[in-house]
């Protein structure tokens, strides 16, 4: 028997499930999702052990583990992406990585067409990302990137010709710019929807659609080494942003060093 | 425990419980399959004795008794490290006990071990209708004290709060079988100090590979360690999450209990390590690029921090003049090279807080003060002659801390200084301490600038320390950006 553990704290919220593989079956068996502002540290790890202990698992049950890579909060991001590291180093397991947002846009595999999730990437700007949704699956439709809430909404409201449903945590600060841009093209979903949930964790991963999936830390181990997984930002520290600025470069989305590597 | 150990065993349990119990039950008790029954013995004299039942949830502690001649002497602390030594060899991961409400001394005994109180069984004793306090301990932590008090512990310690990644695996608290630090220096030279962003990046890209690297290097794997310890503060409160979070997941999968250290504890520390001659009662001066302290410690593992900066760490200011005077990034070694050059009395750069009357620094009015200094001389078209203005700023960080250091240890009467952290690699300190102290009897302990910069070995010989009373930190655990040591 095969057990995975996948999670997310890139908002402001948890999110934690537990799956049981049997041949090409995939059983969903404990599921859980909490608000935890400022308080993933301290919460995320104790929820992974009640998680485990409620399903009558130990930590050495696990086969691999799969964390949320974001984009998200630097700092939540950062949380679950070094918890997991712990966890799967010390268990000698794989480490898959999932995408965040596309964990959001799995609230709505049951909606047919499209979805926008709108994240938070904070100081005045959102993640948006676009999805298909059809057949019980979401399909990622754009990299994942980080604009000022005007930018993307404009963009949208001038190449959509079909309504989208809107979801993210974006959406606390920034749904009317959305609004206000796409008209009735747009619908705004429940609140409740806005953040990754124990269910949508797991397809996340399970979709590949975040390197490298589920499927494949299982299958080839290797390729999914604890030491390998990075989060995903969208954009440089501060510090970089300015020095990149001043020197009139594009600035890329790693940390660059002396001899230029990351 | 055998039945000839049965007529001093009731001795003990009759003087030790109102209602002890018979010949009858210990006979039964001895014969069972699933219990662990041993004693305490001096010179063939009966200590004490204690028993576990293994049940799929645990040990369950039956009976622990120790005579009133042998106690307060670590008999019953004795008997049950060797108890949970049985019941980690036969599978048990936790083991549980009740202890009655009122017996503070028990209490605080089993909370030193590590055991924490999860409930209450109202009225449960039946002679006083007291209640039992419901205890549990992970065995694993049970197990990690008895070997951390039998100097065998072997740690591997994690330190992520500032800009250097590192992982050690020491034995004993001295014996440091590896110590790895993945420095950061070269990723924030070009800002002109550490970019705290750049710094938690950084950590999780390496603190794997550090942690990989430290185990290879000790020729050990996980199932070979007591504990894991990481420090959880004070720091950048980004760089530390990074390590807490790491830590605390590697606690979960393999078992290991958690030991949580202080940053400024690891900085004594490291003078321990490098001399191990040093003795308390000692003052310890802390100066790096994030912090500045002054702490009493009368004892180890007793820590009384007498004063901090209330600005800019000592580092920090070298760093900040550095970079106004264009001499890059870490500013220290640039400053102390150019002020073997220049004039200390050159100029006279305020000396903050030197009369105060208290153990606190103030580095920014000096920081301000140069830079002043060199607005007014650049006024008035004149060259600003940097080896003076170097030997001078310096002179002025390095008197007031030799006057609050030898003030400190002056009013403790310690024999013994150390001095820690980056900043003591600084040469003109490190002699105008040694001087100043030694004219007064006291000894300046100062560890190689391996030690003296930031590293895991430190950390892993404070945990050790940590680990012998039993010190732990939950899964709950947090990090605190501004953690006070005592």
């Amino acid at each position: 028997m095969t057990y995975v553990l996948a999670f997310d704290a890139a908002t402001e919220h948890v999110a934690i499930g537990i799956a049981r593989i049997e041949g090409d079956a995939r059983t969903t068996i404990a599921t859980v999702d909490f608000s935890a502002p400022r308080a993933a540290l301290g919460r995320l790890l104790p929820a992974v052990h009640e998680s485990l202990e409620g399903a009558g698992l130990a930590p050495s049950d696990l086969s691999a583990v799969a964390v949320g890579r974001g984009p998200g909060s630097f700092t939540g991001v950062r949380i679950a992406v070094a918890t997991a590291k712990g966890l799967a180093h010390g268990l000698g397991v794989p480490l898959a990585g999932l995408g965040t947002l596309d964990a959001v846009a799995g609230r709505f595999s049951d909606h047919v067409g499209l979805v926008g999730v709108v994240g938070d990437a904070m100081r005045g700007e959102v993640y948006p990302c676009l999805y298909r949704c059809a057949d019980g699956r979401c399909e990622r439709l754009d990299e994942y990137h980080v604009a000022k809430p005007i930018i993307a909404a404009q963009s949208w409201a001038a190449s959509l010709t079909e309504p989208v449903l809107l979801a993210g945590n974006g959406l606390a600060k920034y749904a009317e710019v959305f609004e206000a841009a796409l008209g009735d093209r747009c619908s705004i979903a429940d609140e409740g929807l806005w953040t990754p949930s124990g269910d949508s964790v797991l397809d996340a991963a399970f979709a590949g659609h975040q390197e490298p999936s589920l499927a494949q830390a299982l299958t080839d181990p290797a390729s999914a080494d604890p030491g390998l997984l990075l989060p995903v930002y969208t954009r440089l520290s501060d510090a970089e942003e300015d020095e990149a600025k001043r020197a009139g470069a594009v600035p890329s989305t790693g940390v660059a060093g002396p001899d230029g590597g990351a | 425990m055998e039945l000839a150990h049965m007529a001093a065993a009731l001795t003990i349990e009759s003087a030790s419980f109102n209602t002890p119990w018979t010949p009858g039950m210990f006979a039964e008790e001895l014969a069972q399959d699933d219990r662990v029954w041993l004693v305490a013995i001096d010179a063939g004299e009966l200590l004490g004795y204690g028993g576990i039942m293994l049940a799929p949830d645990g040990a369950h502690v039956m009976n622990i008794a120790v005579a009133a001649s042998a106690r307060r002497q670590g008999t019953a602390r004795a008997l049950m490290m060797a108890l949970a030594r049985e019941a980690a060899g036969r599978g048990a991961r936790r083991m549980t006990l009740e202890v009655r409400a009122t017996n503070t001394a028990a209490l605080e005994l089993y909370r030193g071990l590590g055991f924490d109180s999860l409930g209450v069984r109202p009225g449960y004793y039946d002679d006083t209708g007291e209640d039992a306090v419901i205890m549990w301990a992970d065995v694993a932590r049970l197990t990690a004290i008895a070997a951390a008090r039998e100097g065998i512990d072997v740690i591997l310690a994690i330190e992520t709060s500032c800009d250097e990644t590192a992982a050690s695996v020491m034995r004993g608290g001295s014996e440091t079988l590896s110590s790895v630090v993945a420095t950061q220096v070269d990723f924030h030279a070009r800002f002109g100090g550490v970019v705290p962003e750049i710094a938690s990046r950084k950590h999780t890209e390496a603190i794997v590979g550090v942690v990989d690297e430290a185990l290879e290097q000790a020729g050990l794997g996980f199932g070979d360690l007591d504990a894991v310890a990481v420090t959880y503060g004070p720091g950048l409160i980004g760089a530390l999450v990074v390590g807490v979070a790491y830590a605390k997941g590697l606690s979960l999968a393999t078992g290991l209990p958690l030991v949580g250290v202080n940053h400024l504890e690891g900085h004594i520390f490291a003078n321990r390590l490098a001399d191990p001659e040093l003795t308390t009662p000692l003052i310890a001066l802390v100066v790096s690029g994030g912090h500045t302290s002054l702490i009493h410690v009368p004892e180890w593992g007793e820590y009384h921090t007498l004063g901090s900066t209330l600005d800019d760490a000592a580092g920090e200011a070298f760093d900040k003049v550095a970079k106004l005077l264009g001499l890059g990034y870490p500013g220290g070694p640039a400053i102390s090279r150019l002020a073997e050059q220049g004039d200390p009395a050159a100029i006279p750069f305020p000396r903050a807080m030197l009369h105060s009357g208290d153990y606190d620094f103030s580095l920014s009015g000096l920081k301000t003060a140069v830079l002043t200094y060199v607005r007014h001389e650049q006024a008035a078209g004149r060259e600003i002659d940097i080896p003076n203005l170097a030997a001078s700023f310096q002179a002025a960080v390095i008197d007031v801390q030799v006057a609050k250091a030898v003030r400190a240890a002056e009013e403790y009467g310690v024999r013994d200084f150390c001095l820690g952290g980056g900043v003591a690699a600084n040469t003109a300190l490190r002699e105008a301490l040694r001087v100043a102290l030694a004219a007064r009897g006291v000894r300046l302990s100062v560890p190689p600038f391996s030690l003296c910069t930031d590293n895991a070995a430190m950390i892993a010989s404070a945990a050790h320390f940590r680990l012998r009373n039993g010190g732990f930190l939950g899964l709950d655990a947090e990090a605190t950006a501004s953690l006070p040591l005592g």
